[in-house]
């Protein structure tokens, strides 16, 4: 796909106007010009395909036009977006200058806001972007890359919601050790009976290891299942907070893999180290009540 | 010996148990102290960010979002002074903002810089850092830099900054200006990378090429002494239906709810989880240990220990788990908070005095109430254990045992 290059905002019109007149079931097919409307604004002001709306640039809703919908699209997510609103309107672009050029400006009908421009080779973007100022003064031209900067916000996100996982992890390290600490104490004869028919401190650790082990895969494959389950749940409550088809959490398996290999080790080390501590106590001091 | 003692004993009994209880909880708790701070953090510290200047209100065409956001509103000199007649009103100023570009020494080697546009005034949006201040209007003629920009040009007082403006009407072939640099100056909304340069409103213009002539984005109003930011919002909008007064609080609300709540709702996501994650730890700690010392607690109450004592030591044992931890969780809530707002202020465009964790008392309190309902409903279970326990059947199960 070709790289993209943006001056100023994107020729590709998306306008938010105020919808000033009822909606009326078009029951002749008049030459009016078509638009597309997003979900959302269909199910607020319950339009559908073939509704014929007017739509104004005007506050009090003066000079209104006609557009018959041609189709209801669903916005493409975007997270930057995810507090604009959601009712959003493309009309084709002569349709747009004609609705808001101003009747004073001459020049009006002739004013974009910007241009996207694809080159035959994107790698020449930012030569070409100078050479265009150079050329034209007053032109502002940046490869889609620069504006794509905005990206680093989800960069910090990503990191800020790492640095909560740390402390997360940290707090359920305590807590698995301290429950460690409580099941193996709980099992001090037991181990101490081991002991004295023979086993040696490292078989008793080789079966706790394994018993640490099983426990933590179990807990960590019940963990994954749980994050599967609630994933859904949250989407569905952000996707209604937010009315938009924005998903907010995705287990990959990238994820799922990260998890487990954080999580078994962890399980298996609170273990083995809850049961170490007990293990290097003398064998009759582990026997006796 | 009192019920608290007798807890207090029966945990240091052991206390690796203990411990690793209390460290847990206090982990959990730093973590729900930081997100308490962080729901209403961002709105605390807009308000305080917006306060700063003294400006209390904010015009804009009527229509927009947002201050600065919709159209501009004309004849902005006029329209300026036209409210500051406004017997609610002590001051408007009017302000403007565009994006340029400083030319250092050729057009490849120009630096895209924020352009505002605004007259000096008795307050100001900027706290000056070195050299003089922009003139008033009618005395143009004057550039006022951020330290960012300054340092980046090496700009000296006096030294001549070539701009070019984009006054953001259209393609703009406006020429450049070239004015001295009266001084540098620390721009309240600044983030750390931003390079801001002002100018009088006369010299905008000028800069835009006529452009939106005596145009501005917004007008800054500072209500009259004694008149509530509502009323002077009120009288603004009737003397002009086709303006918008926005007051700083109604300025933190809609931005609460728009860009502000996605860390409201994480903040409440993550309250949940850490305070069912303190709960379980807590409750899991509890059971255990009152299964282990069921033989204890039996012995006890056959000594003559009334069902209501012992259901006490266990609420007590509770109240000292959480209630350390959570004490705990404070101060570490403070250190990890620094952390974490230090990571999002690095989201691109968020000013420098803006912070996402702000502590307010009400965030302790909050804390407090949610760490002692933890400390009751997780005490709940193990008590009934407790209240439960069948003395004889348990002491000769302990016996055969």
């Amino acid at each position: 796909m070709p790289r993209r290059w943006l001056i100023g905002l994107c020729a590709t019109v998306v306008l938010v106007v105020a919808l000033a007149g009822e909606s009326s079931r078009a029951q002749e097919h008049a030459p009016v010009p078509d638009v597309l409307i997003s979900r959302q604004l269909a199910e607020a002001f319950g339009l559908d395909s073939g509704d014929v709306v007017q739509f104004s640039n005007e506050q009090s809703g003066a000079a209104a036009r006609e557009f018959r919908v041609r189709g209801i699209y669903e916005p493409t997510p975007d997270p930057l977006e995810l507090n604009d609103t959601k009712f959003k309107a493309r009309l084709h672009l002569p349709d747009l200058l004609a609705l808001t050029a101003r009747p004073d400006d001459p020049l009006a009908a002739e004013i974009v806001d910007g241009l996207n421009i694809s080159l035959t080779n994107p790698a020449d973007a930012e030569a070409f972007s100078r050479d265009l100022m150079a050329r034209v003064p007053g032109v502002f031209a940046q490869p889609i890359e620069r504006v794509m900067s905005r990206a680093s916000v989800f960069v910090v996100l990503e990191r800020f919601h790492f640095a909560i996982a740390l402390v997360t992890i940290f707090a359920s390290t305590v807590f698995l050790l301290a429950l460690s600490v409580m099941l193996v104490d709980e099992r001090r004869e037991t181990v101490g009976v081991l002991r004295l028919i023979g086993l040696t401190t490292r078989r008793v650790l080789a079966q706790v290891f394994l018993e640490g082990l099983v426990i933590a895969v179990a807990g960590a494959l019940f963990g994954l299942v749980l994050a599967l389950a609630s994933e859904r749940v949250i989407n569905l409550y952000f996707q209604w907070h937010y009315n938009t088809a924005l998903i907010f959490v995705r287990v990959t398996p990238a994820v799922a893999f990260q998890c487990l290999l954080i999580a078994v080790p962890l399980g298996v080390v609170a273990s083995v180290s809850a049961s170490w501590m007990l293990l290097r106590r003398q064998v009759m001091s582990l026997a006796r009540r | 010996m009192n019920a608290f003692r007798f807890a207090w004993r029966s945990l240091i009994r052991q206390p690796a148990r203990a411990s690793l209880g209390v460290i847990g909880v206090a982990a959990v708790g730093a973590l729900l102290f930081d997100m308490l701070m962080l729901s209403n953090g961002l709105v605390l510290s807009m308000q305080t960010l917006l306060g700063r200047s003294g400006f209390t209100l904010r015009v804009s065409a009527a229509g927009s979002p947002l201050p600065g956001t919709g159209q501009p509103i004309s004849d902005s000199t006029e329209t300026a002074a036209a409210i500051a007649a406004l017997p609610e009103v002590a001051a408007a100023v009017p302000v403007r903002f565009a994006n340029s570009r400083i030319l250092r020494d050729a057009w490849e080697r120009a630096i895209d810089a924020d352009l505002v546009g605004i007259d000096q005034a008795q307050r100001r949006i900027w706290t000056l850092v070195e050299g003089g201040d922009l003139g008033s209007a009618g005395l143009a003629g004057r550039a006022l830099v951020n330290e960012n920009l300054a340092a980046l040009l090496a700009l000296e007082i006096g030294d001549m900054v070539h701009l070019q403006a984009n006054c953001g009407m259209g393609i703009s072939a406006a020429p450049a200006v070239h004015l001295p640099l009266a001084g540098v100056a620390d721009f309240e909304l600044d983030d750390s990378d931003d390079l801001t340069v002002a100018l009088t409103l006369q010299d905008v213009d000028r800069a835009c090429g006529g452009e939106g002539r005596d145009a501005a984005d917004q007008i800054l109003i500072n209500a009259a002494d004694g008149v509530p930011d509502q009323e002077a919002r009120v009288a603004i909008e009737r003397h002009r239906p086709d303006l918008q007064a926005f007051t700083n609080a109604q300025l933190v609300a809609r931005l609460q709810e728009g860009g502000l709540s996605y860390f409201r709702q994480i903040s409440l996501v993550l309250t949940t989880v850490t305070i069912t994650f303190a709960f379980l730890l807590v409750t899991v700690l509890l059971t255990v240990s009152v299964n282990q010392r069921v033989g204890e607690i039996a012995v006890l109450r056959a000594l003559g220990l009334s069902q209501r004592r012992v259901i006490a030591d266990v609420f007590c044992e509770s109240v000292l788990l959480v209630g350390t931890g959570a004490l705990l969780a404070v101060p570490i809530g403070f250190v990890l908070a620094r952390g974490l707002d230090r990571i999002l202020k690095a989201i691109p465009g968020v000013p420098d005095e803006l912070h996402f964790f702000v502590y307010e008392p009400r965030a302790l309190w909050i804390h407090v109430a949610l760490f002692s309902a933890t400390a009751l409903l997780a005490a709940a279970y193990p008590m009934r254990m407790v209240a439960n326990l069948p003395i004889a059947g348990t002491l000769r199960r302990e016996v055969i045992g």
